[in-house]
């Protein structure tokens, strides 16, 4: 590990270079993207590659938290978000349990069935759900969006709760179960907390993609109440056409939420897809 | 205690929730849209069953979902020969940095992966814009002022820009994979390679690769399923024009049911795309994994 030493070589310098190119290709355009956001949208048209506002356009930001309705469009997606979560958590640990530690005659069929939700498209079902969903009242409803969340994280956070509960000794449950305790007790004081890990991964990559979503969000939720936060953008780009910087400024505000939480969180949400990507 | 593990109640009421809502909104639609194909429905009014004609007309007359087929061919091949290959390189350097530094660089690497697909595909709309966009300025800057196109909507570009953002915005993803995997090639053997003397170009083709061999197909057989979806970079930059040239086949059958009212066809297109989909998927997965089957 310590490759390090004090003195630079040149191929340190060659190394260096390397992995900075890299970042400069992930961070600049975010960077060109903010800095933008401050000027006044003419300057956006200048000679120069890179300028720095002068003075910096806050007033940008206040228009874009205003009329781009972000409080609005982030507690939509909150509420969409949380709710996913905590389902998709609840339901895929307790058949990843039936499925790793009981004895039942389909438990193998069930199993393959549900890994193979892993690999259908979300976009196959976006037409007949759209007809599907409305026999139910479904559609422009939160629900109706929270369903297929949960459908489509069903897959992999089985696999990975199984994966876990494999490396979960027997033993304690097992005593458990002799001393009588139910199996909600087992499940929820005993496996769950050492299945933490578990629940650190599939917690942050359903969040990922539930927080991220566009296409099922932009079909199946049309009223403007209910709308999340990508479609602030869109809402936004055709509202203020010309006016460039202030569409920066709405796109920054979209993006800073989740950069946030993931620099409070970067070390888990690295480790988390990491162990997930390992058992994946 | 083996009455409680076996009750066909508990069973039940454990398998029951996920299991009804992945019946509900998937294989349901699924088979719904399978009886959807057989009609020529617009989405309104009455429907009328055609049997298979629009499998037929997809087949043999829909130019545009062979070149949807192409395109996701095409992207795969840059995923997985330049995505995958850099990410591969990245990781391998990453992995010989301290733990701090390494941690650093990743959590910098990922920033792109963990934003929506709105606000990066609207950035690099920007940054590709003809008239006030990052690249022709920098072009420009660079005297290269012939090579500055109008990105996005030039038939010869618009593929290429829109491959260049989905391997882009995948970047993040591809280098944890490879990152994790590293972390498992066990020391000993590459230092036993170092014993024998081997560099560090042969130790990574004689031992390395070989042992990330299952990684690398796990990484592939995702690449696979994620070029097939490619759908909202293209909604949102493209369209799928100029012409058909950026056409991939989710957005295709969405255009041709919300948009032309074909909603009939369009489901057959998506039945079409589940098959592929599944098809591949199994094939990749059976054949990949045949290769290391005597490991």
């Amino acid at each position: 590990m310590n490759k390090l030493n004090k003195k630079i070589t040149p191929g340190q310098i060659g190394l260096f270079t390397f992995l900075g190119l890299f970042a400069l290709a992930q961070l600049f355009p975010l960077v060109w993207l903010f800095n933008y956001s401050l000027h006044k949208s003419g300057n956006l048209f200048g000679k120069k590659v890179f300028e720095l506002p002068d003075p910096p356009q806050w007033g940008n930001y206040v228009r874009a938290w205003t009329d781009g309705r972000i409080v609005q469009y982030f507690s939509n997606t909150l509420i969409v978000v949380f709710f996913s979560i905590t389902l998709i958590m609840a339901f895929s640990f307790m058949l990843a349990y039936a499925c790793a530690r009981m004895k039942w005659k389909l438990r193998s069929a069930i199993y393959s069935i549900v890994l193979l939700g892993m690999v259908i498209p979300i976009h196959t079902t976006l037409l007949p759900n759209f007809m599907w969903f409305k026999q139910f009242g479904l559609i422009d409803t939160r629900i109706g969006i929270i369903i297929p969340y949960i459908a489509f994280n069903m897959a992999f956070s089985v696999l990975m709760f199984t994966g876990f509960l494999q490396s979960v000794p027997y033993a304690m449950e097992e005593s458990a179960y002799m001393e009588g305790a139910g199996l909600g007790r087992i499940l929820i004081s005993i496996i769950a907390p050492m299945a933490k890990s578990g629940f650190v991964t599939v917690g942050i990559m359903a969040f990922l993609n539930c927080w991220n979503e566009f296409i099922m969000a932009n079909t199946f939720l049309a009223s403007e109440p209910k709308r999340t936060l990508p479609f602030a953008i869109i809402r936004f780009e055709g509202q203020y056409s010309s006016d460039y910087a202030v569409q920066f400024a709405c796109m920054i505000l979209v993006a800073i939420i989740p950069i946030i939480i993931y620099f409070t969180f970067s070390k888990r949400v690295i480790a988390g897809v990491t162990a997930g990507s390992v058992k994946g | 205690m083996n009455s409680v593990l076996n009750s066909k109640k508990t069973i039940f009421l454990l398998v029951f929730p996920g299991l009804a809502i992945m019946v509900f909104a998937i294989l349901a639609p699924i088979l719904l849209s399978l009886y959807y194909s057989l009609t020529s429905w617009s989405g309104f009014g009455a429907k009328e069953f055609i049997g298979l004609a629009n499998y037929k007309e997809i087949i043999t007359k829909d130019a545009t979902f062979w070149r949807s087929l192409w395109n996701a061919l095409l992207l795969l091949g840059v995923t997985v020969f330049i995505q995958n290959v850099l990410a591969f390189i990245l990781a391998s350097v990453l992995i010989q940095l301290t733990d701090r530094l390494s941690l650093i660089l990743r959590t910098i690497y990922f920033v792109p992966a963990i934003l929506t697909v709105v606000v990066i595909t609207k950035l690099w709309v920007n940054i590709m814009n003809p008239n006030f966009g990052l690249l022709n300025k920098l072009l420009k800057s660079a005297g290269l002022e012939d090579l500055a196109y109008a990105w996005l909507s030039d038939p010869k570009t618009a593929l290429g820009a829109v491959i260049f953002i989905t391997v882009w915005h995948g970047f993040g993803w591809a280098l944890l994979f490879y990152y994790s995997g590293l972390t498992t090639v066990p020391k000993e053997l590459e230092e036993a390679a170092v014993v024998d003397g081997a560099g560090p170009v042969t130790r990574y083709l004689k031992v390395v690769i070989p042992y990330m061999m299952p990684v690398i197909q796990a990484v592939i057989i995702i690449d696979i399923t994620a070029c097939l979806k490619q759908m909202e970079i293209v909604m949102l930059t493209t369209a799928g024009g100029p012409g058909n040239t950026t056409q991939f086949v989710a957005y295709h059958l969405y255009e041709q049911a919300f948009k032309f009212s074909r909603y009939g066809y369009g489901n057959a297109i998506s039945i079409l795309f589940v098959i592929i989909a599944l098809t591949i998927t199994l094939l990749a997965r059976k054949y990949l994994s045949g290769d290391n089957g005597n490991e």
